[in-house]
């Protein structure tokens, strides 16, 4: 058997750690471990082995919004996964754009948390509702192009059908519902800021097959175009 | 102010008003003097002019300058060319006024340097004083100018220097009069102005307290008590029913929340209204918006919100309503366990509406095209 992932979770408001302590405890397979529970940050870098994988993360902790911390929780080799009662498009897609694996709202925490915290440490794209929402919404001028399959399975799956219900809709198979949501998925870690966790979440996609280095396209060739033409006044990169 | 007035009196507006009102007492200012004080100078000295015809032609011309200067200001204060080109025909008519009058009383029967004047102060009102200043000063030059041609003696400089006194002062008295009454007006407007936006902050915050009490009293109705139970033990979070009033709550709680950040419109507001009915039911309703919304036209509302109700009185114990922006429109979608497909509306007022039953679950769309 696999050994089972290491997560902390850092959360000011104690009957939430409590929450969702429970439903870590309460997976059938024991497949995560919790290791460290604090109320704020600065508790992570003084946690006692063994490390944590994946950190769950309340965006705003003891009334302050944290996602500017995320880039540097990233970089220390944690995987994020935001837990959080703000469903804002805006701040769901400043989480993502900062490094976070995935973002699960306090609604979806008892369906979605645990295997949200699987599959960032499996480096797999895992899409909430909540996600879908902030990407459905998102009308940056960067954003990345979702395909029209893509973008329908999206609206679906946000609309609340499960992904079978989704394939049937669509005339495609569950399997391929999966793989148009995860590709949207790796193209939003295409985008942005450059963060580990997104390299390797782009990577493991690749290497599963969701989406080929080709369909990461409109993100690198605006930066190619930039560099062919210096004459434009951009500086090279 | 009454209250029929628009509820934004923009302060320029206000003061505005006031100005015209001066204006309309300057044109009738200068137009009742050239008609009654000229015009009567004119008469009474009319034998002792060599030429009665031509003043009463320049009279005319004067009257002419008066009228196109009171069109001008009426429209608003002039542009520099007109008011100059107003006020050098009503100087050029004053001086061949004067120097067609006899040498000898050119000061006693002259008519025209008062309208003159008057006719300067109308259209240079409202332009920079000095302006107007140096238009007094012509006209006194240009009247001086012509004594000292006809012959000037220390009697007729006394003379000049009385009249130069008193028309003169008198029409810088009312330029500066007129400007003086302006920046009242306009300070008057001004605290006006914010008099009524103290009131309507007033009036707004008694609609935000008045909503949140409300709301604080819905809870008070349901959430409060519930609470209650669960903390006293009388209600049994093991029991199904407990559970779901709990989520009914919850989802009342969330939505609550959530008025506050996003009321893309009606539409929004209206399908909460038919949730409101379903929860009362026991059935909880989660409704998200997906991005800004367009504005959908009432027809096309109540298509979807007779579909929201149909599906919401069918569901069991769940909904999720969504509104999404889709090409050219929107998507609103309902999931719902109604168990069985529901009797829908055909759609119409360019809503397409669509259905999928999945086991226990109904999916269904309905889709306005805003083409």
């Amino acid at each position: 058997m696999e050994r089972p992932v290491m997560v902390a979770i850092i959360e000011d408001h104690p009957v939430v750690t409590e929450g969702v302590a429970s439903w870590i405890w309460s997976d059938p397979g024991e497949r995560v471990r919790l290791v460290h529970t604090a109320r704020d940050l600065t508790g992570l870098r003084a946690a006692p082995e063994p490390r944590a994988d994946v950190v769950i993360l309340d965006l705003e902790l003891s009334g302050e919004l944290v996602t500017a911390q995320i880039p540097d929780l990233v970089a220390a080799g944690y995987r994020v996964v935001a837990f959080s009662g703000h469903s804002d498009p805006l701040i769901v897609m400043e989480t993502l754009d900062n490094g976070a694996h995935a973002y699960v709202s306090k609604e979806e925490g008892r369906d979605h948390l645990v295997e949200a915290v699987l599959a960032a440490a499996a480096d797999r794209p895992y899409m909430t509702r909540s996600q879908a929402k902030a990407m459905l919404a998102d009308q940056r001028p960067a954003r990345p192009v979702l395909s029209e399959q893509e973008r329908q399975a999206l609206l679906l799956w946000f609309q609340g059908m499960s992904k079978a219900s989704v394939g049937r809709r669509m005339s495609i198979s569950e399997n391929t519902v999966r793989q148009y949501i995860s590709r949207a998925r790796a193209k939003y870690a295409a985008t942005g800021r450059p963060a580990p966790s997104k390299d390797a979440l782009l990577a493991r996609a690749i290497e599963d097959g969701v989406i080929k280095p080709g369909e990461i396209m409109p993100y690198k060739s605006f930066a190619r175009s930039a560099a062919d033409h210096p004459s434009s006044g951009a500086p090279g990169r | 102010m009454t209250a029929a007035q628009p509820a934004a009196q923009p302060t320029a507006m206000m003061s505005g008003r006031y100005q015209r009102a001066f204006t309309i007492a300057v044109v009738f200012l200068v137009a009742g003097w050239h008609l009654a004080g000229a015009g009567g100078q004119l008469l009474h000295n009319r034998s002792a002019y060599s030429s009665f015809a031509f003043q009463g032609a320049m009279w005319l011309v004067m009257a002419l300058a008066i009228a196109a200067g009171s069109v001008l200001v009426l429209r608003g204060t002039p542009g520099w060319r007109s008011a100059w080109a107003v006020a050098l025909i009503a100087l050029a008519a004053s001086t061949a006024a004067a120097a067609a009058s006899p040498a000898a009383q050119m000061l006693a029967v002259n008519w025209s340097w008062g309208s003159a004047g008057w006719t300067g102060v109308l259209v240079l009102l409202r332009r920079r004083f000095a302006e107007l200043a140096c238009f007094l000063a012509a006209e006194a030059l240009a009247t001086l100018g012509v004594q000292v041609w006809d012959g000037l003696h220390r009697a007729d400089l006394a003379g000049f220097l009385a009249v130069l006194a008193w028309s003169t002062g008198a029409q810088v008295a009312v330029a500066a009069g007129v400007r003086a009454l302006d920046v009242a007006a306009g300070q008057a407007a001004a605290a006006a102005a914010s008099e009524h936006a103290a009131r309507e902050r007033a009036v707004t915050a008694e609609i935000i307290r008045a909503s949140r009490h409300a709301r604080w009293l819905a809870l008070q109705q349901t959430a409060v008590p519930l609470v209650a139970e669960l903390a006293t033990g009388t209600a049994d979070p093991g029991n199904a029913q407990v559970r779901i009033r709990c989520a009914v709550q919850a989802a009342r709680l969330r939505r609550l929340l959530a008025e506050g950040d996003e009321v893309p419109g009606s539409l929004v507001h209206e399908l909460h209204a038919s949730a409101d009915v379903a929860e009362r039911r026991g059935v909880a309703v989660e409704i998200e918006t997906a991005g800004p919304l367009p504005q959908v036209p009432g027809p096309a509302r109540r298509v979807i919100t007779d579909a929201a109700i149909a599906i919401l009185t069918a569901a069991r114990s769940r909904a999720r309503i969504t509104l999404a922006v889709v090409a050219a429109g929107i998507a609103v979608s309902f999931v719902a366990d109604t168990g069985a497909v529901v009797g829908l509306p055909a759609g119409g007022e360019g809503v397409a509406i669509d259905q999928q039953q999945d086991g226990g679950m109904l999916w269904a769309e309905a889709r306005w095209n805003g083409q």
